[in-house]
């Protein structure tokens, strides 16, 4: 007897996705740079670059060093600007099989409402990805979501703006990430994705130097695997709302954890450029996972972890 | 462009720590352009985690078979981890990529090679002598033995220089590019450079191009993460003023290797 292919199809807010696999933003620029690489049908969809409400020239080079099972960047968020993106950007957006979530970032709040207002009236955004964490452009990248009260106001200010599910992406580089996940949720977030990078640095010893034009850079890749799941796992226990995980997924089953962990939809990143075919391959793996597991949906799969204790407290509480 | 599969025909060192890859590739990879490159797999692990970008030293077509040839040295993790892929592993590559050079007609193009900057312009001597097209080949290194290739230079005149002049001109290749400007056999109108080497070389290129008017392409070298234009993380600094500048990066992987050398802003290029 044959049963019935299960279910991959996840809800983010009112985006309805075919499964649960995501390209994470800065990763594949606006999908056609990849388009003979990634067959984005068959997947979730895919992540902008950021746009911003000017165009930027991004950070002077080196943008990206190899780190041990990492890579750290630095790339400034580089794009044609608000203007740009609806001129140039947004007819190749509209043909791409496969839902488009436009990633934006704001210098103030009235700027993240203008981005919000431009991309939201463009009509080729299925979702907005509220970059409130770029450690990369200077005082104001992390600033909307290093501090909860400053996150409220952006999510307060754009929330009216569009019906558009909105998606928080948060930094990790915080002490405690479920406070912002929850100020978030409290100002009609609609999911929140989860991790941009951590805050690292490479030197080289000969030169005296460090590596990166702008000293500081981004960690990703499956250095941070087990740090963001750990930051996955803390959010989905604080929030309602969708969780969208990410950080390293580098081999198809890094993807099945961060949905144990409780994440509704995971986002495929660094590693997708050794393998562009990863997120189909992560597709595959899931819905192999449910066959074996003989789960009917992947809903059955979210958040199945079984923790053989009660999760301890946050801090302090063992040693 | 396209993800292939590839296989390691033979990987050998030929002189230490320098090494000759030969790659069979499928039908799907498309014939490359000499300055174009490879995204290349450098193992079937994971690490090292990203890809590594490599000049093509040549593409070759026999029969059914086709074939690319990468010459390259162990600098990094990247390229040990290549040096030890036994032959008959397969790996696979992203290519043919990027703007390989483009000679304009009825010039001479004289081609100014340093160390393991040598690879790509093989390749197109070995395309301007199937064209039948006269050219000049400057080619410098440390010494005799970092000279690979010379013996491949066939159809135009060449030239070597060593740092410790155990072969041809004791010195560097700058100094007979000047002497052969300085020959006055070439104008801007009759001859153009292509250059490939280390960044401290093409510099001194660059500005004796710019400071004659020599029209000069150089191939470039730099980290790259996607090298298909997606992450921008290897802009190409360029000089303020300098042709459709703009304050902007060109993505290396995109608009390069092989750029316009004297619009490069050389001091800001690691």
């Amino acid at each position: 007897m044959t049963r019935p292919a299960p279910s991959l199809d996840v809800r983010i807010g009112s985006l309805a996705l075919r499964n649960p696999v995501l390209v994470a933003s800065g990763i594949i620029g606006y999908g056609a740079e990849y388009e003979r690489l990634v067959d984005l049908s068959a997947i979730g969809g895919i992540v902008t670059k950021t746009v911003t409400r000017r165009a930027r020239a991004g950070n002077p080079p080196p943008r990206v060093v190899e780190t041990p099972s990492g890579m750290l960047n630095s790339i400034g968020i580089e794009n044609p600007g608000l203007e740009g993106f609806l001129e140039t950007k947004v007819p190749i957006l509209s043909q791409l099989p496969c839902a488009v979530i436009v990633s934006v970032e704001g210098e103030d709040v009235r700027e993240f409402c203008e981005l919000v207002e431009g991309v939201s009236g463009s009509g080729v955004a299925h979702a907005i990805e509220v970059n409130i964490s770029c450690p990369n452009v200077g005082p104001h990248g992390m600033r909307y979501s290093t501090d909860a009260d400053m996150a409220r106001e952006v999510m307060t200010a754009i929330r009216p703006l569009t019906s558009l599910p909105l998606i928080a992406k948060l930094t990790p580089n915080v002490t405690r990430i479920a406070d912002i996940a929850v100020a978030c949720e409290s100002c009609g977030a609609d999911a929140v994705s989860l991790v941009n990078t951590f805050v690292g640095m490479a030197v080289d010893s000969v030169t005296r130097k460090p590596i990166l034009g702008t000293v500081l850079g981004g960690l990703s890749g499956p250095a941070i695997k087990p740090l963001a799941l750990a930051k996955t796992w803390e959010v989905v226990q604080a929030v309602d709302i969708p969780v969208i995980g990410m950080g390293g997924i580098t081999h198809p089953r890094d993807a099945l954890e961060f949905l144990l962990v409780g994440s509704t939809a995971v986002q495929v990143g660094t590693a997708l450029f050794a393998n562009p075919s990863l997120p189909e391959d992560c597709v595959n793996e899931i819905e192999t996972y449910l066959r074996r597991s003989d789960l009917a949906s992947i809903g059955d799969l979210i958040g199945a972890l079984e923790v053989p204790v009660a999760p301890r407290a946050r801090r302090g509480s063992a040693s | 462009m396209n993800l292939v599969a590839c296989s390691v025909v033979d990987n050998r060192e030929i002189t230490p720590g320098n090494f000759l890859l030969t790659l069979k590739v499928p039908r799907g990879f498309s014939r490359p352009e000499p300055g174009q490159f490879v995204h290349l797999r450098v193992s079937p692990e994971v690490e090292p985690l990203l890809r590594r970008p490599y000049s093509l030293e040549g593409f070759f077509e026999r029969g059914n078979l086709r074939a690319v040839r990468i010459y390259y040295s162990v600098v990094g993790r990247g390229s040990k981890v290549l040096s030890a892929q036994p032959k008959g592993q397969r790996l696979d590559l992203i290519g043919p990529l990027g703007l390989g050079f483009s000679p304009r007609p009825r010039r001479v193009p004289i081609l100014v090679a340093g160390g393991r900057g040598v690879a790509p312009l093989l390749f197109f001597a070995r395309k301007l002598r199937q064209k039948k097209r006269p050219f000049i080949f400057l080619f410098g290194a440390r010494g005799a033995r970092e000279l690979y290739g010379v013996r491949e230079i066939k159809g135009g005149r060449l030239h070597l220089a060593t740092d410790d002049g155990s072969v041809g001109y004791h010195g560097s290749v700058l100094t007979l590019l000047e002497r052969e400007w300085e020959s006055g056999e070439h104008t801007p109108l009759t001859a153009e450079v292509f250059t490939c080497g280390p960044h401290g070389l093409l510099h001194g290129i660059a500005e004796l191009a710019r400071a004659n008017g020599i029209r000069c392409e150089a191939s470039l070298e730099g980290p790259m993460a996607c090298a298909v234009g997606a992450c921008r993380g290897c802009p190409v600094p360029l000089r303020a003023g300098a042709v459709e500048n703009g304050g902007r990066y060109p993505a290396m992987c995109l608009e390069g290797p092989v750029m316009d050398a004297t619009i490069v802003d050389w001091d800001r290029l690691p």
